[in-house]
Order: structure tokens, then sequence, then C-alpha cells
């Protein structure tokens, strides 16, 4: 018969967690054995729970074997207080009462394990599967492909409701001390009810809570994952995304693809011109356009600058309206086809992109030129490879836009310093952002 | 309300930006662009000029057909005639394209015009490598041509005169920038080139000199072949050559003039041409073998140094000075008196030029 304490606690726990549809609790009974067990069915597992201790608790005769049965299986715990046996039996443990024992089993149930493949940073060489959604399995994952003693885990929560589990990882040969004591402390002081993914943390990081660049590398590939270790990179790892946080994010990060080491030298450092002046052309070239035909129409050679004038011919409204208007339109597409079904997806692009387009011109609410930006825009636009650093362009370019339309040529020039002094400011954990080095412990 | 009046002051600074942009934005479309400007003496009028402005009306279409518009307009100065101009078009006036500008033959022959020059040079919308070149019979004739080959107002000039489309010796296209240099300095004198307006078509082949104020020369497309040779600026030639019976033709595909200005002390001052020559022999009478070029290289040799000193005696009589001998006098003596020194030697310096040909190959296989 239990001792007094232990109904004590039993009954504590009974009453806290109040009655719900999937609370289970079950007494079994032989001869000499008496075991109670309390568990959420709906998280735990059952199956695991009955092989591990239902039955070897029939099977074994004596109390005591039962007992040091219980006391050296690894996967069981001795109690410690209420608020954590609490905690752990919502997160899908069994309180085992037994004796004047208290154990907690961990038989929580993985669901979401599943491998999932690559579909925001694809890549045409490589590997081509990403992480899944369930943290041990992505640990799993990360160790597989870095298998280190110096690979440091270490976990705690965020979040005040969702009480989400999140991993920090790092090689402490590789790591800056310092940028892991950062990071740690950022992650105890984040202020956030429901965390849900690493994304979250982008506004966190700044201390108004809003942030334009994304001082964080959110990754969905374990290979870009085990990369960063090795290069003495922060890793975040939160229960429920099959996306990883890289710490500290420089702009080269930003602007790097797993294809750079997949490809070889030369085609790689193409890739990376391309990049770079992708990323200079969405940004630059709507309100560059505004600059030079409304204001400094010199700049172009003669042929161009009569064939654009003769395509301006009949539109209604000055330039920049003409801009915003098409920009607005391609915006509204890049959103709608990441709404769309899958199955609509293609043909919303094709009668957008296409039709609209020509549409826009032979309605003369746009010129013919102005067609071949947009789309220029917006496809440069995605040449950009971590996603959330190619939405920050995408605002920016609006910028460059407003000051072209108001200074002209000098308004392009002044925004884009302006965005380069911005950009020489942020700093990410004391990395500062357009370094092309990462720093390496010991230097400060 | 700290919060508001922070957005406040934003707003209005952002107002005042608004202001800032003033006059500045105007649309390409609402331009009215200048491909070329003529400039000639009027006729029959109290006016001192008459200033046409050739204007590129853009197509809408690709199919249809290049268009422009030349309005002209007597007035005293250039800034009164584009002013009236400017009442008689519907856009905004843009020289910002305007890359040619026209002198009529006239004109340059009248002394006092320099000013014309000058508005050209303020104007900031012109640009200063619009090219410049005289205009005959007038300026406005040249403007009127239009040949069949052009798919934009004034684009043959352009191709002409500049080095995008055909290269020819006989073509020495000017630079305003450099007009006005050699317009101001001592020791330099202008070079224009003569554009002759024809029915269909525009032919460039000869140049007139200058000196400070007006043209007082006009070359003949051989010499003009030869100025450019001494100025160094377009290779690609052929040279005509004759030994006994037999005439050949030498395409350049190299031609190198240096030369030094001697002051030997109480002899005659005398300048040396050393001019280098490569190239093929393209058209011969008779055929000429390989081992046998030497000989025929210092025929043309011979005969291009006796043309190129004809040319340079000529110059020299007209006492003009369009390849810089005084200035490159003046960048090698320091006295105080070099230039009154160099207009005392010029009239009486001798020349002396050494050509060395070279022809690689016959054009034969043998």
């Amino acid at each position: 018969m239990p001792s007094n304490k232990v109904i004590a606690i039993r009954e504590s726990l009974k009453s806290k967690l109040q009655p719900s549809e999937d609370l289970v609790f079950k007494e079994k009974f032989t001869k000499e054995k008496y075991l109670e067990v309390l568990y959420i069915k709906t998280i735990s597992d059952e199956v695991v729970l009955h092989e591990n201790v239902v039955k070897p608790f029939f099977e074994t005769d004596s109390p005591e074997d039962f007992l040091n049965y219980l006391q050296s299986h690894a996967q069981i715990k001795a109690y410690e207080n209420e608020q954590k046996a609490i905690d752990d039996v919502l997160r899908g443990e069994a309180v085992l009462f037994y004796q004047d024992h208290v154990f907690l089993f961990d038989c929580k149930v993985d669901r979401n394990n599943a491998v999932l493949d690559t579909t925001v940073e694809t890549t045409i060489q490589g590997p081509q599967s990403g992480f899944s959604e369930s943290l041990p399995v992505n640990l799993g994952l990360i160790r597989h492909r870095y298998p280190h003693t110096s690979l440091m885990v270490e976990s705690t929560e965020v979040g005040r409701l969702s009480k989400t589990k999140v991993m920090i990882l790092h090689d402490s040969k590789f790591a800056d001390p310092v940028t892991v004591k950062r990071i740690k402390k950022f992650l105890g002081e984040v202020n956030i009810d429901m965390l849900e993914t690493g994304e979250q943390l982008f506004d966190s990081l700044k201390k108004s809570n809003r942030a334009l660049f994304p001082l964080m590398l959110v990754t969905e590939r374990p290979d870009r994952v085990a990369v960063n270790l090795s290069n003495g990179k922060v890793i975040i790892l939160v229960q429920g995304s099959p996306y990883a946080v890289i710490l500290p994010t420089v702009m080269k990060d930003l602007m790097s693809s797993m294809e750079d080491i997949y490809q070889s030298y030369w085609i790689a450092k193409f890739l990376q011109l391309l990049r770079y002046t992708a990323f200079n052309v969405s940004m630059i070239l709507p309100g560059l356009y505004v600059a030079i035909s409304s204001y400094n129409p010199e700049v172009f050679r003669v042929q161009l600058a009569l064939s654009i004038a003769g395509s301006r011919t009949g539109i209604p409204y000055p330039s920049f309206v003409e801009v915003l208007l098409m920009l607005f339109m391609m915006e509204l597409l890049i959103e709608a086809s990441i709404r769309l079904p899958k199955a609509i997806g293609p043909t919303a692009t094709t009668v957008g992109g296409l039709i609209l387009g020509q549409a826009a011109a032979e309605a003369g609410l746009a010129s013919n030129i102005m067609t071949v930006i947009v789309s220029f825009v917006a496809i440069s636009n995605f040449v950009i490879p971590i996603n959330a650093f190619s939405f920050t362009i995408r605002v920016l370019k609006y910028f460059i836009l407003l000051l072209s339309t108001l200074f002209g040529l000098v308004g392009v020039v002044l925004g884009f310093f302006m965005i380069i002094a911005y950009m020489v400011k942020l700093d990410s954990f004391g990395e500062a952002f357009l370094s092309a080095l990462q720093s390496k412990p010991g230097k400060q | 309300m700290r919060l508001t009046s922070k957005w406040k002051l934003s707003f209005n600074i952002f107002l005042t930006f608004m202001l800032l942009s003033g006059c500045g934005f105007k649309d390409i479309d609402k331009r009215f662009f200048v491909v070329s400007i003529g400039v000639d003496l009027a006729k029959n009028s109290s006016k001192k000029y008459l200033v046409s402005l050739k204007f590129a009306v853009p197509k809408t279409t690709r199919e249809s057909p290049a268009e422009y518009q030349i309005v002209s307009e007597e007035a005293n100065s250039i800034s009164e005639a584009v002013r009236i101009i400017k009442t008689k078009v519907d856009k905004e006036i843009d020289f910002s394209h305007t890359k040619v500008i026209l002198l009529g033959e006239e004109l340059v022959k009248r002394r006092g015009n320099a000013g014309v020059n000058y508005w050209f040079v303020r104007r900031r919308d012109v640009q200063s490598i619009a090219w410049i070149a005289v205009g005959k019979p007038s300026a406005l004739a040249v403007l009127k041509v239009k040949p069949t080959s052009e798919y934009f107002p004034s684009n043959a000039l352009f191709l002409a005169l500049g080095k995008d489309g055909s290269e020819t010796p006989y073509v020495i296209s000017e630079f305003m920038y450099d007009f006005k240099f050699r317009a101001i300095e001592r020791g330099i004198d202008p070079v224009l080139p003569i554009i002759k307006a024809k029915k269909d078509f525009l032919e460039i082949n000869t140049v007139g000199l200058f000196n400070k104020s007006k043209m007082l020369l006009e070359l003949q497309p051989e010499e003009t072949k030869m100025l450019n040779f001494f100025l160094n600026r377009e290779e690609k030639s052929s040279l005509w050559g004759k030994k006994g019976q037999t005439n050949m033709i030498v395409n350049t595909e190299k031609v190198k003039s240096k030369y030094k200005i001697y002051t030997p002390k109480g002899k005659r001052p005398y300048i040396q041409f050393d001019v280098s020559v490569d190239g093929v022999l393209e058209e011969t009478t008779k055929r000429i073998a390989n081992k046998q070029l030497s000989k025929y290289e210092k025929v043309i040799g011979k005969q291009f140094s006796k043309e190129a000193l004809r040319v340079l005696r000529k110059i020299q009589k007209a006492g003009l000075d369009p390849v810089g001998f005084g200035l490159r006098y003046r960048s090698r003596h320091f006295n105080d008196n070099d230039w009154k020194e160099w207009q005392r030697i010029y009239p009486t310096i001798d020349f002396k030029v050494h050509t060395k040909v070279q022809i690689s190959d016959t054009g034969l296989i043998e």
C-alpha cells in the first residue's frame, strides 16, 4: 500500500491536472504489487508505456525486483517536485506511483518526425532533404552530419504560454564564448507569449521590436547548419519548426547559397556576382528609371531616350505613378501566388505576369519599357537565396523610389548611401552586419 | 502626445522636401530632344543669326519611320532664338542629347562670331562631348538632309563623326571641349570638319583650319588625310605609290607619327617628323613578290614624306598651327617670352619628314 506522502502527491497532481477527456489514471495489481499510472494519452505513447512498464510489472515476481527495474531504467527518473511533474505530464510523460516512490516515465509520442524536402532553399546539387518538425529528430540530423565531441547542446524554454523547448548548439572549439553568452542572454530575455518558430525572434533582436533587416539566418537545411557550426556559428533549434536559426548572421551569410560550396570555384564566384548584381538591380532599378527618365535623360543613349520617350507618349501619369502602379501589381501577384492553391498557382502567374503586363501597356497605363523593368525587378528579387532577405529588398526599393521621385539621380545615390550607412550600423550579436570575415574565439 | 509631435515634425520635413524637387521633375515624354543645332548668318534681315534646332520626334511604335522637326528662328543671339523657339513647340526643349553643333560656312568665315561658341559651353544641358562641325553650304542645309539609312534623326551625323560607324581618315571630328581648348590656347589652332550637304547623303572629307577667330584655310581630302596622320587620330587608310610603271595601294593598319622641335644654336630651327606605317598591299597593277617588297616600301615612304612636307608647308604658310607645334614648344621652353619667340620662329621653321613603311604582306599566298 502506498504511503501517505505518495497519496498526497497523487491527489495533489490529480487536482491540479483538471479532469479532461484524455487524462488517464490507472491502477494495476498483482498479488504482491500495486502500481498506479497517470498520463495524458494523446501525447504519451501507450505502446511504449505498456512495453516498458506494464509488461515487466506483470512478469516480475518480487516487488524488489520491479523496484530495481524501475530505478535502473534509462527513461525513468525520480520525482522532484510537483510543478516539474505537472510540466512533464503536460509534455507527455507518465507518472508512476509505486510503493513509496514516485517516478516519471518518458513516453512522449513524437509526431511530425518525418524529414521534409527542402522547398525554400533548393539547390540543384547537394543534399535535398531538410529538417523535420521534431526537435530530437532535428538534433539527430545535425549530429549525424557533425559527429564531434566539441558539439555542445543546451536547452531552454522560450515563450510565456507556449513554453517551447529550444536547443542551443555550438562547437566549443570554434564558437566565440562571448557571442554564445550573448545569445543565451538574449534567449532568456525574449518577451514573447507563443513561440512557434525561430523566425519570430527577428523582431525581438532589436530594442524597438521593429526590424527591417533579418539579423538571423533561418534555414531548413541540415547541411547549412553543419557547415555553419564548423564556422563557429551558434544554432538555435525550436521544437515544432522545421527551420533552424543560425546566429550571428552577417550579410555575407544572407547572400550565400549552399550551392556555393557544391559548385566549382569559378561557377560559384559567377553565381555570387550574379546575386549581388541582382540585389542592386532589384533595389535600385525602379528608382533609377524614375530618376533617369524624369530628371536626367542625358544618361541614356539617344536611341534609348527616344524609344522610352516614344513608349511613354500617351501615358497620362508621371513616371513614378506608373512605376508604383506596376510594382503594386507585381507585389499582388507575388503575394497571391504564395497563397493560391498549388494547382492554380502557375496559371495565376502566367495570367498576371504576361497578360496583365501586356494589357497595361496596351491600355496606356504603363510603357513597354516599364513592363520590362518590373519583371526584371521581380525576377532579380528571387535570385537572393535567403527568403527573409529578399523580402527586405522588396521593401527597400520603395524607399529608393521615394527619394528618386523627390531628388532624381541624387536621390538614388543618397538612398543607396543611407541604406549602406544603416547596414554599417547594424550588428548581430556583436558581429558587424557588413563584415566579410567570421570572428574567431579570442578575437574581439 | 509626444509621439504625435514627432510625427508632425517628420511630416513637415517631408513637405519641405516636396518643395525642393521644384522644377526638376519633367517626364521624358514631355521633353523635346534637340539632336543637332545649326547656326547660320541671317539673310535679308536685321538680325544677326539664323538658329535652327532639329528635334527628334519619338517613334510610338518600332515600325514608324524616324521623324524630325526643324524649327528656325532669326535672332541676335542664340539664347534669344531658343527663347522664341520655345514658344513654337509644345514640349520643353531639352539639349541633353544635342550631339552635333553645326556652324554655317559663311558664319565661320566672318570675323567676330566667337561669342556663338560660348553659348554652347555655358549652357549646362549641352554636353561638352558634342561634336562641332562646319556646314556647307549652310548649317540648315545639312540639318535638312535625310539619308535613307537613318533610323533616327541625325544618326548619320553621329555615326560619321563618331567612331561607332565608318572609320575613315578623311574625317577629323572635333569635340566641343577640344574646340574650346584650341580656340583659347596659344600655340594650337582649331580644326573643324566640313560637312557638305548633298541630296540624299552627307559628304565629310575636308577640314577647315581656323585661327583664333575665323576659318582661314580649307584643306583638300588628301591633305585632310595627312593632317589626320599628324594628329594620330585614325589609322585605317590607304596610301598610294608609283614605281616605274607599277602603281600600288597600301592598306595601312598602323600609322604613328612623332615629331620633335630642334632649335640648334646658330642654325635654322627645324621640326623632325618620324612617321611609321604598317600595312598590307591591297592593289597593284603588276605582280609584286614578297622579296621585292622592301624596294616598294622605300618608294611609298618617299612619296609619303613628300606629300607630308607639302601639307605642313601649306599650313605653315597660312600661319596656322592645328598640330600644336607652338604648344609643344611652349611646354619645353620656360622663358618668359617663349610665345613671342615661337611666333618669330614658326614662319621660317624648316620641316624634315622621315617615313618608315613596313609592308607585312602582299595579300597573296605564294
